[in-house]
Parts: structure tokens; C-alpha cells; sequence
């Protein structure tokens, strides 16, 4: 355990790390498993089965190019790299290198169990201001809740992980088994772009450009993910739980909120145990991460856009690490008034993870 | 539970609007005996073996309110949306609509069956409203139905109708077998193209669910609808289409239209870095969609407060683009009588009309005629 | 102004009437012994309120669990299905619906309370109701002005 150097008091709450190959893992795999990879060719995808294409200006900013950190595979990248330039006190550690699994359910439970056990062996045990989400196999969810049950207890967990490409919305009653457990153990649901590869952006099919396939999380899937948690009574159900969408937009929150509620005063009684306008629902149950922040170009309307949004209550500070979204950061901080950029900085992601 | 209700009164007179009333979403149904007559012996034999075969969006999930229809709607023995008299008294008459503009929805599902089978059927369609309807109406225009998933034989019924004044757009879904932007579909953007014919993008089609997987409640499928028509905005711009056609225009009906600027937020942000990606898109995307999209207005989106709803019309700056639709007959019709009070003060003569007779090449009411 | 709706042996429970009132038409309903009254207007979006479906309230514990009340309490407006009580001509939209922005038209006589009813926050709009007796065997509307009240029992008398 390293002493932290001067902090800024910023809080991260979206900063990726990755086993640089599947020998990082094999130390945490069952014998079984390590035959299975061996036999099968199973390797990591670098790209993460296409989601950060390799040289794609979007996957990684010039300065995490140049560190190597593509992202960060070892703490002491992740410390020279971001935490200790940036002077954060906390960073939350996103992992998503099991969500492209392939589709066996049991190799799925072992690769998550293991990327857990490397998350605290590897990171959380060698620096203090890290925290981390722990990732669950999404095809089989008794394993899942086994899963939270064994590990969410660590003091490093803040938070259950989860592909917005899903083969079944989050929100569907299949999942609430494991969504409780989430919120038994006072983790934070995040749910993060990307996913299983199979799954489309669209609902036209696959499609030609990472264009298309970008922007489908944080302009289609994300937002089926919202419909779907609110739809399905997970909050009446799990009163407690906690949302966090990370790496998935926050400007399209407004207006599918408008039209989320105007539709649910027509429709209600498909779904009486949805015990609120949706809008207030989410405003009482979920989060978003910052980046990418999506933005006008003019500053006027950005305020206006964060004034709809209620930003200062709803958003959390996320750099991201080491992606790329471009410059609508920059639009977003520059609107922000000074006490707002400390609830989203710190104070937000401190309240909403508990980290105090 | 009866009603005996008295006979309707004519009861509130249609006053004359000061202004052009366009409805650019009004839904007729064709009763499927008249289709069955108009069909050739070979196609008639697989409509009495099989009929269709493409499930309608409502078989999956079953619009929870009056069957999706305004309960008032359904003509004795009939179907909502077949009885033009009654589409006459509760929409045309009543609220003195001066051009309304036909979306025959059953082409969504038919477009999708076996080739042949689906250009007979759309044909029909297109004969069935030409003679039942636009001979008999002459406020009335209305969309192409076209075979969408076989290019090659919709562009053929494209050519066909294009020397109809009375068709004044091409039908698509946003529900299609691809991405609407595919080579594949680009037959149809050439013959509407060629014809000066705009396409209009209606919710709906072939259901399907990837990305997030399939909800299970119509409440999620109904607000699900603005990203469908996102996703067909975002597969046009990404593969050119508005590049190898300049003069295309392409209006998204009933997808709601707050959504738009977010997505042209994102996709200028995306532009920038994945220039190499989208080598077709030479300008920002949301410069295309300023030039090439429209939007109608039912279901707009309703925050409690309408300044909200007037600020995201002002990031979008399409206020030119915009066209009132009532979505007649179906449950959620906006009355232009009251669905006005949700639009801008400023917009609202276009919106209601001025708009849409520009896209379609309608006469405008002179003003003292309209008085 | 009082309007003879019906023979009250005319009316079985589950039915309703549409009576025309000068410029006004009104919906009665039979639901049991109960009778309402409703203007056939609704504030919303100016449907015919009163051809709508009537539903019962109904409830729920949690995701799957539907409680349904044994009467019908609310019509349903025929376009957006928006509700309302018959009895008070009180707006409900949903579960927790606080009273929302109401358009420019007026709101009529009702007694919103703004207090939850069966779990349901009151929304902005209150139809127009009137009191319905029952006199000498027929089903009487009064649409003379008055202080709000509720529907009366018809087997009362």
C-alpha cells in the first residue's frame, strides 16, 4: 500500500482496468477452466469483442495511447497514469472485459468469479483510493445471486456491473432474484455500455459503421434499460436499490422522460404496481455517469439542457479512463457553476455509493 | 354494458381554423374482403391458405388502452379507420381539416410477406384507397404501400402511383429486416427520389428487439418507438443515403420529435472522432437531418412544463419541419381542436398546416377564404 | 332543469343513458343501486367522456399482484383512456399522480382534495357531474346549479 500523494477530492466513478490477457486470469480459474480456455483457443478480446476498436480515436485518449493504458492493466499504470495526475481520492474500477462471454452459462460464472478475485487481489488490496464493481454472469441468474453472495461483501465492491446488450431487459422479473441481492448487500446496479457481441445496437439488426454501434448504447439500448427497470416495479419492488448508468449519455434522460410519462397516464393499469410518474421514480432511483457528455455547441443551451436535466442533483463525475468522447466534457464543465461541479464531482457519487 | 345513446348531436360547429389545417397521420383501414377482390386468382389462393404470416406489432404486445383505438372509432360491423363517412364526421368535418394525409398501416405487415405475394397485396391497397377513398374525398391524399423488404418491385409501385397526384408520399416502417439505410432498400429512395415523392418513416413493422433484448409491456414498447425511428435516422445518415440522394425527404411519423436533438448532439460529437468510420457523411450529421428530416407531431412529447417542450424545439431548430397529426383513429389521437395548446404560440399556424402543404405540394387556405 | 332519463325498471345495473341537456349532453350510469351523472366532455382533450369504458379501481402489492375493486367507480375517456370518478368527476392517471398543469379550460365543481383515494393522487381535471334521484319510478338528472355532491342511491327511495 502506496501513501496517496495530494487529492483533488474528485471522485471517478468510471474508470476501466483489464487483465492484458487471459493469463492474468488463469491464476483465478478452476483447473477445469484453464483446460477449457486452452482447448477452446479461448482468449480476451483486446477490442473487447469490437466495442473499443483498436485504433478507434474514441477507444483510448492520446496521452492513455501513449501511457499504454488501453486501459490500464496494472495498478501502477492506473496510479502514474491517472489517479495520481489527476489527484483523485476515489476511483471507481469498471472491468468489462467478461461481457462479451461466449454463451456457456458455466464458463461465464467461473470468468466473472474470476476477473472478481483479480479485482481485489490486483487492485483493491494495493491502493486505497480504489474501489470497484464486481461483474456477474448475465445468462444465469441463480449464479449471479451466488455470486454477489460470495463476494459482495468485500469492502471494495460498491457495485454490481451489467452489459446494457443483454439477451432479457434488466428490468424483467427474471433478473429481480439478482437485483435484490445487489441491493441487500448496499451495491449500486450499474448498468454500462456494451455487451454480449451477438447483440445488435439496433433493432434493424447489426449494422455497417462503430458509428451506428457506438452511439446505440447511449441513444437506444440505455434507454429500453430505463423503461424497462422503471416498467417492471424493480423500485416498488426493491425499494432501496440504487442505478448508475455509466458510459451511456445523460442528454437523452429529459425527453424520454416527457414521453415515458405522458405514455404512463394512458397506460397505467397494464402496470399498477408502477406507483409513480416515472419521471420521479428515476429521479429517485438513478444516476448517470458524465461521460459521454453529449452536448449542444452553443454554452447557453448547454445550461439550459443541464437545467432540464437537473445535472447537479443526477449526474456523477466519470473521466472515463481511457476513452475518448471528445470535447462535450469540456462544454459540460465549463456550465457547470461552482457548487454544482462539487456535488458532481464528489459529492453525488459519494452519497450515491456510500462512500463516506 | 349498453349504451343507448341518443343520436349524436351535431352539437359544437366546426368553427374554420384561420389557418391551413394539414392531419398528416390518418389511419385507413381497408376491410379484408375489398383487398381479397382485388387480388389476382394465385395470390387470392395463398390469402385464403395462409393469410399473413408477418405478426402485427399489437399480437406481441396488446395496446392496453381501447385496443389502440378511440372506443368511439369502430363503425357498426366494421373497423376503425374503414368507414370513410366516419372518418368524415369525427375527424374531417368536425374539426374542418383541410388536407389529411392517408397512412395505411396494414402495408406494414404486408410489405414484409413473400415478394410477389407482398407487391399483389400493397397494390391492392394502394387500388382499394385510390378508389374508395381519394375518388371519393378530395381533402384526402395518401401514402404509397410498397413491398418494402423487395426494393426492386416497391420501386416499380412507386412508378406506378407517381403519376397520381393524389399519392403524395412513399410508406416505409421503422421496423424493417435491416437497417433502412442498406444498399438494399436504396431502389425505393431512387424511384421516391425520381419522382419527387418524399418517404415517410411510420412506427411500427416488423417487431424486433436486439440491443437491450424484448420488453414485456406495451407502456415500454409505445415510449421504445422515438428510438426505433432514431435508429432508421442514424442507418440512413451513417450509409450515405442523403449523400447519393440530395433531394431526398424523409418524414417521422408518430415517433414523437423531442429526442432529435440529443441525437444530433451525439452524432456530431461521434462525427468528429469516427470521420474514417463515415466516409459518406462530409458535414456534421446534423446538418442532414436539418435538410432531409420532418417531423409530425402525435405523440409529442409532453413535460409538465410547455417552455420545456418549447426550448427542446429550439435546440432541435426544425421548427419549419414540424406537421400537426392527429393519428386518427387510434387511442392516443391528438384533437386539433386542443392538441394546438401543447405547441409553441409561435408555431402553431405552421405547424398545423403551412408545413406540410410545402412538403407535399398542397394549396394553402387564403386567408379571407379561411375566416 | 330536471331531465327524465328513463323508467328506473328501464335501467338495469351495468347500463348507462346519454341525455341530451340544452347544449349539454350528460352520461348517466347505473352501477349497481348507484346512480351517476357525468358531462359527456372531457376536460383533457374534448372526447366524448361518457362512451368510455367504466373500470373498477384497482390495486397492487408489487410487480404481478393486480387487486381489483368488485364495482365499477371510474369511466375511462374512449380517446386516451385518461379516468375519472363517477362520482366526483375527480381525474385520476395513476398511482402517485400528483395534480398536474392543468390547459386553459375551466375546472368545474368537484371536491379534490388532493389525498390519495385507493393509492391514486388526484390529476388536474374534474368532469362536470350532476345529481341523479330517483322519482316515481324514474331515473331523474338535475343540472339545476348546485353544491357539489356525489352519486345517489336509486333503491333508496
Amino acid at each position: 500500500m502506496t501513501a496517496a500523494p495530494p487529492t483533488t477530492g474528485v471522485v471517478d466513478t468510471d474508470v476501466h482496468c483489464a487483465p492484458a490477457t487471459i493469463a492474468a486470469l488463469t491464476p483465478y480459474l478452476e483447473p477445469y477452466w484453464r483446460t477449457y480456455i486452452q482447448d477452446g483457443g479461448v482468449s480476451l478480446s483486446t477490442t473487447q469483442g469490437g466495442a473499443y476498436p483498436p485504433q478507434a480515436p474514441t477507444s483510448a485518449t492520446p496521452a492513455a495511447r501513449a501511457a499504454g493504458a488501453v486501459p490500464a492493466t496494472t495498478v501502477d499504470e492506473l496510479r502514474t497514469g491517472l489517479l495520481d495526475p489527476a489527484g483523485l481520492s476515489t476511483a471507481v474500477l469498471n472491468c468489462t472485459t467478461s461481457f462479451h462471454c461466449n454463451r456457456n452459462p458455466y464458463y461465464e460464472a467461473a470468468l466473472t468469479r474470476a476477473v472478481n478475485d483479480w479485482l481485489v487481489t490486483e487492485w483493491l488490496d494495493r491502493d486505497d483510493r480504489l474501489r470497484a464493481s464486481m461483474v456477474v454472469p448475465t445468462l444465469d441468474t441463480e449464479a449471479a445471486v451466488a455470486e454477489i453472495e460470495r463476494i459482495g461483501g468485500h469492502p471494495g465492491f460498491v457495485q454490481v456491473l451489467l452489459p446494457v446488450r443483454a439477451d432479457v431487459p434488466w428490468g424483467n422479473k427474471r433478473h429481480h432474484p439478482m437485483l435484490q441481492a445487489a441491493a441487500a448487500h448496499d451495491l449500486v446496479v450499474g448498468l454500462h455500455a456494451w455487451g454480449r457481441i451477438g447483440n445488435a445496437a439496433t433493432p434493424t439488426g447489426i449494422t455497417h459503421t462503430y458509428l451506428e454501434d457506438y452511439l446505440g448504447n447511449s441513444q437506444l439500448i440505455v434507454q429500453a434499460q430505463v423503461t424497462s427497470l422503471v416498467t417492471e416495479g424493480v423500485f416498488t419492488r426493491v425499494p432501496q436499490l440504487r442505478v448508475v448508468l455509466a458510459e451511456c449519455g445523460f442528454s437523452w434522460l429529459p425527453t424520454l422522460l416527457w414521453r415515458f410519462d405522458k405514455d404512463w397516464k394512458g397506460v397505467w393499469r397494464e402496470v399498477p404496481w408502477l406507483d409513480g410518474r416515472p419521471s420521479e421514480v428515476v429521479r429517485r432511483h438513478i444516476r448517470l455517469t458524465t461521460s459521454p457528455a453529449h452536448l449542444p455547441r452553443d454554452a447557453a443551451q448547454v445550461r439550459q439542457v443541464l437545467d432540464l436535466l437537473d445535472a447537479a442533483a443526477m449526474l456523477l463525475h466519470a473521466s472515463d479512463h481511457p476513452h475518448d468522447h471528445g470535447t462535450g466534457g469540456d462544454r459540460l464543465l465549463a456550465a457547470l457553476t461552482g457548487p454544482e461541479r462539487e456535488r458532481v464531482q464528489s459529492r453525488n457519487a459519494i452519497d450515491w455509493y456510500r462512500l463516506g | 354494458m349498453t349504451s343507448t345513446a341518443l343520436p349524436a348531436q351535431a352539437g359544437r360547429t366546426a368553427s374554420r381554423a384561420r389557418h391551413t389545417i394539414v392531419d398528416a397521420d390518418i389511419h385507413p383501414h381497408a376491410p379484408a374482403p375489398q383487398i381479397r377482390e382485388r387480388l389476382a386468382q394465385r395470390h387470392r389462393e395463398r390469402w385464403d391458405m395462409f393469410a399473413g404470416r408477418v405478426p402485427g406489432p399489437p399480437e406481441i404486445y396488446p395496446r392496453v388502452r381501447n385496443s389502440g383505438f378511440r372506443l368511439d372509432s369502430w363503425p357498426p360491423g366494421g373497423f376503425p379507420g374503414s368507414d370513410l363517412q366516419m372518418v368524415r364526421d369525427q375527424l374531417l368535418d368536425e374539426y374542418g381539416i383541410d388536407h389529411g394525409i392517408l397512412i395505411p398501416l396494414q402495408g406494414h405487415s404486408w410489405g414484409v410477406e413473400e415478394p410477389g405475394y407482398a407487391a399483389a397485396l400493397c397494390h391492392a391497397l394502394n387500388d382499394w384507397l385510390a378508389d374508395e377513398w381519394l375518388a371519393a374525398e378530395p381533402r384526402l391524399r395518401s401514402s404509397i404501400a410498397i413491398p418494402h423488404e423487395a426494393p426492386d418491385l416497391a420501386a416499380e409501385e412507386i412508378r406506378l402511383r407517381a403519376c397520381d397526384p393524389r399519392f403524395v408520399q412513399v410508406l416505409l416502417s421503422t421496423g424493417g429486416e435491416l437497417g433502412f439505410g442498406r444498399r438494399r432498400y436504396w431502389p425505393i429512395y431512387e424511384a421516391a427520389a425520381e419522382a419527387g415523392l418524399p418517404v415517410a418513416a411510420h412506427t411500427g413493422g416488423l417487431e424486433q428487439h436486439r440491443g437491450a433484448g424484448w420488453p414485456s409491456f406495451y407502456l415500454e414498447e409505445h415510449v421504445w418507438n422515438g428510438n426505433t425511428m432514431a435508429a432508421l435516422i442514424m442507418s440512413m445518415l451513417s450509409e450515405g443515403v442523403f449523400e447519393r440522394f440530395p433531394s431526398l425527404q424523409v418524414a417521422c411519423v408518430e415517433g414523437g420529435i423531442a429526442w432529435a436533438g440529443p441525437l444530433m448532439w451525439a452524432l456530431d460529437d461521434a462525427w468528429e472522432q469516427l470521420r474514417t468510420d463515415v466516409p459518406h457523411l462530409r458535414r456534421p450529421p446534423s446538418e442532414y437531418v436539418r435538410e432531409h428530416i420532418w417531423f409530425t407531431t402525435q405523440p409529442i412529447e409532453e413535460p409538465d412544463d410547455p417552455a420545456h417542450l418549447e426550448i427542446a424545439l429550439a435546440h432541435i431548430g426544425m421548427d419549419d419541419r414540424i406537421m400537426f397529426a392527429s393519428d386518427y383513429p387510434h387511442w392516443d389521437f391528438d384533437s386539433p381542436r386542443q392538441a394546438p395548446r401543447l405547441f409553441p404560440a409561435a408555431l402553431r399556424s405552421s405547424i398545423m398546416g403551412s408545413n406540410a402543404c410545402r412538403l407535399y405540394g398542397l394549396p394553402e387556405v387564403e386567408p379571407e377564404e379561411s375566416r | 332543469m330536471k331531465i327524465v332519463v328513463s323508467r328506473l325498471d328501464e335501467f338495469p345495473p351495468g347500463e348507462r343513458r346519454i341525455v341530451q341537456a340544452g347544449r349539454r349532453s350528460i352520461g348517466v350510469f347505473r352501477v349497481g343501486d348507484r346512480f351517476y351523472a357525468v358531462n359527456n366532455h372531457c376536460p383533457h382533450q374534448g372526447g366524448p367522456l361518457c362512451l368510455g369504458r367504466t373500470k373498477p379501481w384497482v390495486r397492487s402489492a408489487g410487480p404481478g399482484d393486480y387487486a381489483m375493486a368488485e364495482h365499477d367507480a371510474l369511466v375511462a375517456c374512449p380517446w386516451h383512456g385518461w379516468e375519472y370518478d363517477l362520482a366526483t368527476g375527480q381525474s385520476f392517471l395513476g398511482p402517485g399522480e400528483p395534480p398536474a398543469r392543468t390547459y386553459d379550460v375551466s375546472v368545474e365543481a368537484g371536491d379534490a382534495t388532493g389525498e390519495p383515494v385507493h393509492g391514486r393522487l388526484p390529476g388536474p381535471y374534474v368532469a362536470e357531474t350532476f345529481p341523479v334521484h330517483v322519482e316515481d319510478a324514474y331515473v331523474v338528472v338535475d343540472t339545476s346549479p348546485r353544491a357539489p355532491a356525489a352519486g345517489v342511491s336509486g333503491g333508496a327511495r
